[in-house]
Order: C-alpha cells, then structure tokens, then sequence
C-alpha cells in the first residue's frame, strides 16, 4: 500500500484539488444570486463522480488503454453520429445527450480517446520525424470527429482538437520545412474557413481585436468581463460581494466566465493563485511525461497538456478580452458535468503514466 | 509495440513546450495586473455606472402668486420618459423599441445631440407627459430596456393660459448660451429655467434644488436597493403685484384687438395690470421638447411673443400733449391763464397746421385745450419751447428712457432732438418738425410703461419704481433711471386740473369715467404714417396702418392711487371711443374693489391730512 502510494503524484492531485476547490468556491458564489442555485450541489456531484472516474481510469493499465485506441475511436465515431441523429439541442448545438437527467456531450470524452488513439499510432510508427503520409492519417484520425463536432453546431469543441494534434506532434518531430508548408497551408485555407462562419461567430471575432466596432453590443460579454476583473483590484470583493458577478452584468458566472468571478472577488492575488496552480499542473503533466517509462506516455501526457493548456488558455483570455468570445469551459473549475467528466478521465491517465513510470 | 524506443529528441522537444506554457501564463498574468491595478479605478467607475441608477428628483418650482395670494401659476406632475446617457450602448435596439411611442430614429438623434453638454452620468428626457398605455409599455418592458425609466416631474402650470402671459412669462430647457451667463449660474444642462417674464427675472428665487435617488440596479434595470436619497427642495413662490381681477377686466376688454394695458399704483410702482395683445399660452412653453407651436409663434407676423406694454415703441400722439403743458408751465412759458385763439389751423414756418376740429376751438385756455385736445394750442407751445427744451423735459419724465421695469427686452423709445437728427440723418432740424413732436407725433416713440411712468410722475409728482415683485433680487433693475425731478404743485394741479376735464366735462375721454370717483386722463389718436404716405395708399393697406387709439390717465384726481395707459392698435375711431372705455371699465373694477367708504370723504381726509408715505413708496418728494 505505501508502495502505491509512492507512486501517486501527489503533487499533480493536489493542485487539481485546490482547483477544483476554486471551483466548488466560485459556483458556490454564482449560485448566490442566481436562478441557477442547484449549480452548487450539483457541482459537488459532478466532482465527486469525477474522482470515482479518475481512479477507475488509475486503476487501468494506460498500455490497454493505447492497446484498444482504434476500437475506442470507432466507437466514438459512432457515437458522435448517433448523436447527430437522436441527439438533444441545447444552447444551439445539437451534441448533448441526456442521461438520467444530466446533460452530457460525448464530444468533450471523445478528444481523450483522440489523444489515446494518436498515441497509439505515433507509438506504433516509433520514428523521430514525421513524414507527410503519417500527417495525412493524422489528420484524418482528428478531422472525422472534428467534422462531426462542428455538424452538431459546437465550433468552440471542435476546435480544442487541433492543439491536441498540434502539441502531439510537434513532439513526435516535424521538419521545419514540414512547419513552412503548415504555415502556408493555413494562411491558405483561413480565407476559406472565414468565409464557412456563421455572421455572429465573425462578429465576436472582429469585436475582440475591435471592440469599438461594436454594432450590436456583442463586446458587451467581454467589456462587462474586463469591468469585473479590473474592479475586483488587488484583493477582491469578497466572496458573493462581486456586484458585478452578482448582479447579472457577467454572462454565465457559474461556466465560462468563472474566471472573471473569482478575479472580482478574490482580486489579482486569487487570480495570480489560480493562474500559478493551472502553469504547475501544466508543467507537471510534462515532468509525467520526461519521467514516462515509454514513448507512448510521452505522447499521452503531450496530448493532455496540450488539451488542457488550450482550454486555460483560450478560456481566460477570452475573459480578458484577448481571445474572441468561443464558448468553452474552464477545466476543472466550470460548473458542467461533460467537462468535469472528460477532465477527470485525463486527470486519471495522468496519474496513471505516473503511477506505471517504472518498468517492473 | 517496439521493443526499443529512443525517446531522447521527443523529451528535448517537450522543453520547447513548457517554455510557450511559461510565456503564455505571463501574458495572461500580465493582462489581469494591467485590468486590476494599473486600470483598477477606471474599472470600477465603469463598475459603478453599471450598478448605480442616479434618478433626478425634479424640484418644482416655486408657485407664482397675484398680489392677493391667488395662484397664478402652479406645477402638475407629468410621467417622463428619461434615458441614462451612461447606458447607451444599445442605442439603435432602444430607438427601435421607442418606435413603440411613435418616436422615430430622427427625433431621438435630434434629441441626443442636445444631451451634448450633460454630464454621462446624466439622464436625458426623451418624452413628457407621457399616458398610462405608454408608461406600461415601457414598464413591461424594463427588464430589456434598463437604460429606460419613467419619473415623475412638475411640469409648470399657467392656470389662466395666456392671461398675463407676457408679465409672467414662460420656463423652458436652459440653453448652451444660458449656461454660460452668470444670471443661471449653478444650473446643469436639461434643467427648466424662466426664459421670458417673471419667471426669468426672479428665475434663482423660483428655482429650488434638485434631489436624486441612487439605486443599486442589476444588469436588466431592476432595483435591488436604495442606496441613498436627497429630497428635492421647491423653489420659493413668488407674489406678484399683478392684481388679478384687474387683468381679467382689462384683457376681456381689450379682446382680440392688438394692443397693451398697463397699469400701477403710483405710490409705491407696483404694477396691477400688464396685457399684451396677440397673446400666447405659455403653456405651450411648459414641456421641454421643443414643438410645432413654438415655431408658429415665432414665425406669426402678429409676434403674439413681443410684450407690447414694454417692447414696443408707439407714436404717443395727443397723450403727449400733458407733457407739453407741464413743460410749457415749469419752463414759464406759459401760465394757467395762458389761452390761445384756435381757428381750426394755423400757419408756421410756411406750412398751415390743422386742429383736427374744423372751425377751430375758439378762445381756449390750457385747461381747455388739454379737455378739448386743442392742437393749435400745442403748436403754439411747441414753437415757444423748441426741440431742446421738448427733449430735455420729456426725457426728465422718463420718456426715451428705459423705464427699469423687472423685464428684460425694455424698448428705449425715442424723443428727438437737433443732436439726434444731425447724428441719424447728417441733416439739420427744422423748425416745422417741432411742430408735428409738440403734439406727439414725427419721430418720436414711447412704450406704454414709459408714457403710463410720465403719467405717475405728473399725478403724483415723484418718481415711481415700476416692478412685478417686490422681491428685491436685482437692485440695478429697480434704479430709477431718470434723476428725480422737482415740480412745482401748481404746476402739476393745473395739467391734472385739464385731465380731470378730459373725463369729467365732456371732454375727449369721457368714456373712462366712473361715478363716485375722480378719474383724469388724455386722449390720444396717433398716426403710424404720415397723412401724406396714407393718401397713396389703398383702403386695404391704409387699414393696416390706421391710427392707433391711446388713453392714459389716473385716479383719484388727489391723492391717485392707479395710473393707467392703454393702446389699441389700428383703433381707427379714436382714443375716447376705443381705449378710454377699456380704461374706465379697469378704473371701475379698482374702485369697486377697494373703495368700500364714500369715495368723497376718503378724498377729503386724504387732502385735509399729510400724505403719510408708505414704507415701500420710493417716490421723490414733491418740492412745496
């Protein structure tokens, strides 16, 4: 037992713990005064249940997990088309099912099985530089349940699976000529992208990089979000003093904006404490990976913290009036059973590469 | 799986992330130090107009009352809709929804751009007086219309609409050019302010002070909880001088016709009556946005706006001849006996002067020339004194002069002289011209104040201060603005002596008469063109400028207590036929109302007794 013990990362849980205590602490807060007061209990739910998923996926050898990647992917594949079919519409996007009175969107787990199932084929490839015919199945690996995401409306899922890809591989080597014609590609192809938005997703991006050209108060999410980091100051409001938060001036408190709630009320220095928690579990989840006793832990634990990099990342910058307004959670802090669940199960493959490090 | 993995270069690789994680964290740290420090308090003063709803509580302003108390003027309360400048950043959905009250996008720009000056933490009325239906409207839907809300303000009340309107006045929303004067200092813009009458002249006593509410609202306007609160404090009333029961008799009988009625007590200048025909409701005036009617009565050929009593100037005509016989008396000119053989013209200068009876008065003295309005007599006079000595005299009775009534817009009139016409025209004064000013007419131009002022002065002897409320807001307005004149008693008696006749034996102004008390006066039918300009004329336009009817006159005859002038314009048949009955039903009224013992004992006593000088009386006294 005290063996097993050794080989828990400690310290990884214990910073997911303290955040999740954020938290638990900021949907507390934006339960006050909202209609949305079973946020609290429910959160307290989703966490718990979380943990239980954690440890059952601890308790799985990651190399099965790898083993079976491609029968995982199939299966999600298949989900997500199911999905588009008997799927319930919720916020516009036709990607939640209802289990047991829960709403849970298969796509947030199906990005966990996307890094398994790279994993298992750059493990399986074993070279240090990538070549254009692996990129190509890469990039079909990732654009089948990319293409079914955005299908189901949910833009904002969809695009957390290009920095997984991304990160992934620029570990398993890209040539910098290989980067060169990316680049090209990309600058090739966003005209195109652009011009596939829907009017209101060009609006929030135009608004973040120009928020005087304002026509119909889209800015007004990530104004009323800047208004409340900035008058929370060095110290804060206070917990449920945020008038801003409180009074229903920041858009959903309790998800994606929970960040600006707890800058309000707990000023820089919660703002600082949460930031410096997500960089030491980030830099953590890739100390698990130098210490991996294989390439496909390495490869894990890139496609995690990628994931979970871009979802931090992209969440409070956009509460910060960098990012354009993309409706995605904060992992581990966001009310929000999808995300909690998804996050939960990366957690557990994260502490599972810790815990099989060593070749025995 | 392979069997061997050399895995160096992708750990080596692994550095080149952490190191993007490290930098991105550091811009994501940076930029919330730059929101919640470095812009901390721009931030929460934006948090604060999000949060804090400052509703004006309007204070009403202070009642305006006639000299007996009555209330002339009084506020009713009006739904307004008001939008926070500090909310807008929806316009174009809140101009949409006001659709819904039938304001169009224009209107409400229109309206915007005069919000320019206010403070953002300001509200901007947008509508007034608004219906139950339209205040439901915007209730119902508040919650998606927070930078909207109803309160409730004191709109002013004419009770009489155009009653007294050029006295009183009228309020509006101070302009850009108002703010910057120093008479409406400590007023913010949107605020209603006297722009015309008393209400402008006595605005700061009127004027009360303002309160607000401050709200703690949340994002969709509604209020969560009062954080403070100033009641607003109304302005003081005001009492006027104005005497209502006077005003009423004396703009029912004027009617329709264009003209003025002015009159005062000469004891102490305060003014009983001020009607000025066309007249306006400044009721019209009372709302803030500006509308039809305001341009209608601008544009209106008839000025229904100008205060005729004190704007505009008028040739004095025949009523001047009582200024000429106390000239022609305190210069020695003349004397009581002095009498004149009237042939019905006479010859000055080369030109033959006609009396306006044919065949002439005969033998007249200066009682009978005043009673009969003799111009011979006056011509006579007029030549005997010369132009100077007519200007000099006039001006010492205020004609010429701004009377210093508390009005704005006081006209100055014109007396001429050799001086003024060399300076106008370059050319030099003939004599023949005195002749035409000695009765009144040629270039000279009185108001109604000033010539009613120089019929105060003759009845009384001493100079009144003509004001509308005792109120002594700005003592520069109530300085006499001519040097106290001393005349001789036997003087005046005999000019007052010939205005007694004028009314009591069959004089030109009998029609001003009342039984039981002592009424003098003048006549006056003065030409606005020249009679040569008028035989050119046709009979339409000939009516536009037909002669104006002018009575001024006082009562008692000893010890008179009401001066009065009275013109009606274009009043073709005389100033006996058609202004001196306005001014006897007005002497009538007075009498009535507040001469309850014999009207001929109370003169008596008043003669037999030393006038005892009322303390607010400001009169110079009469040299013995």
């Amino acid at each position: 037992m005290s063996k097993a013990f050794s080989r828990f990362d400690l310290y990884l849980f214990g910073a997911a713990m303290l955040l999740a205590l954020f938290g638990v602490l900021g949907v507390y807060s934006a339960s006050l005064h909202s209609p949305v007061s079973s946020a609290f209990s429910r959160q307290l739910v989703w966490t718990a249940m979380g943990l239980v998923i954690c440890f059952v996926v601890l308790s799985i050898d990651y190399h099965y997990l790898t083993d079976h990647a491609f029968t995982l992917y199939a299966v999600s594949i298949a989900v997500l088309i199911g999905i588009l079919l008997v799927g319930k519409e919720i916020n516009g996007s036709k990607s939640w099912l209802s289990i047991g009175g829960f709403g849970f969107q298969p796509s947030e787990l199906v990005k966990v099985v996307v890094i398994l199932t790279i994993t298992r084929y750059l493990a399986d490839l074993n070279e240090n530089y990538l070549r254009s015919q692996h990129f190509i199945r890469l990039a079909g690996i990732v654009m089948v349940p990319v293409l079914l995401v955005i299908m189901q409306g949910d833009l904002g899922t969809a695009l957390m699976y290009f920095p997984i890809l991304a990160g992934m591989m620029l570990v398993a080597g890209l040539k910098p000529r290989f980067i060169v014609g990316v680049l090209v590609l990309v600058v090739l192809v966003a005209p195109i992208g652009w011009f596939s938005l829907k009017g209101y997703q060009k609006q929030r991006i135009m608004v973040t990089f120009n928020p005087e050209l304002d026509p119909k108060g889209i800015g007004y999410q990530t104004r009323q979000s800047q208004i409340a980091i900035g008058s929370g100051g060095l110290f804060g409001t206070g917990i449920g003093n945020g008038l801003q938060s409180q009074l229903g001036f920041v858009p959903e408190v309790h998800t994606d904006f929970i960040f600006s709630l707890l800058a309000e009320e707990t000023g820089l220095v919660g703002a600082f404490i949460v930031l410096m928690l997500y960089l030491f579990v980030l830099l953590r989840l890739l100390v698990i990976a130098e210490k991996a006793r294989d390439r496909a832990g390495i490869l894990i634990m890139t496609g995690i913290a990628s994931l979970m990099f871009f979802h931090v990342a992209v969440n409070v910058g956009m509460t910060l009036g960098m990012v354009p307004a993309i409706g995605i959670p904060l992992p581990l802090l966001s009310y929000g059973g999808s995300s909690a669940v998804s996050t939960y199960v990366a957690l557990g493959l994260a502490l599972n590469v810790h815990f099989r490090r060593f070749v025995y | 799986m392979p069997i061997f993995q050399d895995n160096r270069q992708l750990l080596s690789r692994l550095k080149v992330i952490k190191a993007l994680f490290v930098v991105a964290f550091l811009v994501l740290f940076v930029k919330v130090w730059y929101l919640s420090v470095l812009k901390a308090d721009y931030y929460r003063e934006l948090a604060n107009q999000n949060h804090v709803r400052v509703v004006p509580l309007v204070a009403p302003r202070g009642l305006i009352l006639d000299a007996q108390g009555r209330v002339l003027v009084d506020n009713i309360q009006s739904s307004n809709l008001i939008l926070f400048l500090d909310k807008t950043e929806h316009l174009q959905a809140t101009f949409e929804f006001l659709k819904g009250l039938n304001l169009t996008a224009e209107e409400l720009e229109a309206r915007l751009l005069t919000a320019r000056n206010y403070s953002k933490f300001q509200s901007l009325v947008i509508k007034e007086n608004l219906s139950i239906e339209e205040v439901s409207y915007i209730l119902s839907h508040q919650a998606e219309h927070p930078e909207l809300t109803i309160i409730e303000e004191p709109r002013r009340l004419y009770r009489y609409g155009a009653l007294a309107a050029h006295a009183i006045g009228y309020v509006g929303e101070i302009s850009d050019r108002q703010l910057k004067q120093s008479e409406f200092v400590g007023h913010k813009p949107g605020d209603i302010v006297g722009k015309y009458g008393v209400e402008r002249t006595y605005n700061p006593i009127l004027t009360g002070i303002d309160g607000q509410q401050r709200h703690l609202v949340n994002s969709v306007g509604k209020v969560i909880q009062e954080l403070s609160s100033i009641e607003p404090k109304a302005g003081n009333p005001l009492t006027t001088t104005i005497d209502l029961d006077l005003q009423q008799v004396a703009e029912t009988e004027l009617g329709d016709r264009p003209g003025a009625v002015v009159a005062f007590d000469p004891n102490d200048g305060r003014i009983l009556v001020m009607a000025s025909r066309p007249a306006f409701d400044p009721n019209t005036f009372a709302r803030r946005i500006s509308r039809q009617e305001w341009g209608n009565l601008v544009e209106n050929p008839d000025n229904p706006l100008q205060n005729r009593t004190i704007q505009s100037q008028f040739s004095p005509g025949s009523t001047f001849k009582v200024v000429m016989a106390l000239a022609g008396l305190e210069r020695g000119v003349i004397d009581e006996t002095t009498s004149v053989h009237c042939t019905g013209g006479v010859t000055l200068y080369g030109h033959y002067f006609h009396c306006h009876k044919v065949g002439g008065h005969g033998t007249v003295t200066l009682s009978d020339a005043i009673r009969q309005s003799c111009n011979v007599y006056f011509f006579l006079l007029g030549q005997k004194l010369g132009i100077n000595e007519i200007e000099t005299f006039s001006k010492l009775v205020g004609l010429g002069q701004l009377s210093g009534i508390d009005l704005s817009g006081e006209a100055l009139g014109l007396v001429p002289s050799e001086e003024w016409k060399r300076r106008m025209t370059g050319e030099k004064w003939y004599a023949g011209e005195t002749i035409s000013v000695a009765i009144g007419q040629g270039p000279m131009n009185v108001t109604p104040v000033q010539l009613a002022r120089a019929i105060g002065i003759i009845a009384t002897g001493r100079v009144p201060t003509l004001h509308l409320s005792a109120v002594d807001k700005e003592p520069a307005l109530h300085q006499p603005q001519v040097a106290a004149p001393t005349f001789k008693v036997e003087n005046l008696r005999a000019v007052r002596q010939g205005m007694w006749r004028v009314v009591n034996e069959w004089g030109t102004g009998r029609a001003a008469q009342v039984h039981g008390f002592e009424v003098c006066g003048k006549t006056g039918t003065a030409q606005t063109i020249g009679s040569a300009t008028r035989s050119k004329l046709s009979k339409d336009q000939a009516a536009k400028f037909a002669p104006n009817a002018w009575f001024v006159g006082f009562a008692p005859r000893d010890n008179p207590e009401i001066v009065i002038a009275v013109i009606v314009q274009g009043g073709e048949s005389g100033g006996g036929v058609v202004a001196a009955p306005i001014a006897g039903k007005v002497f009538q009224t007075y009498f009535a109302k507040t001469h309850k013992v014999p009207p001929q004992q109370n003169i008596q006593l008043a003669s037999n007794f030393p006038r005892i000088i009322k303390p607010n009386g400001q009169g110079a006294a009469l040299s013995q």
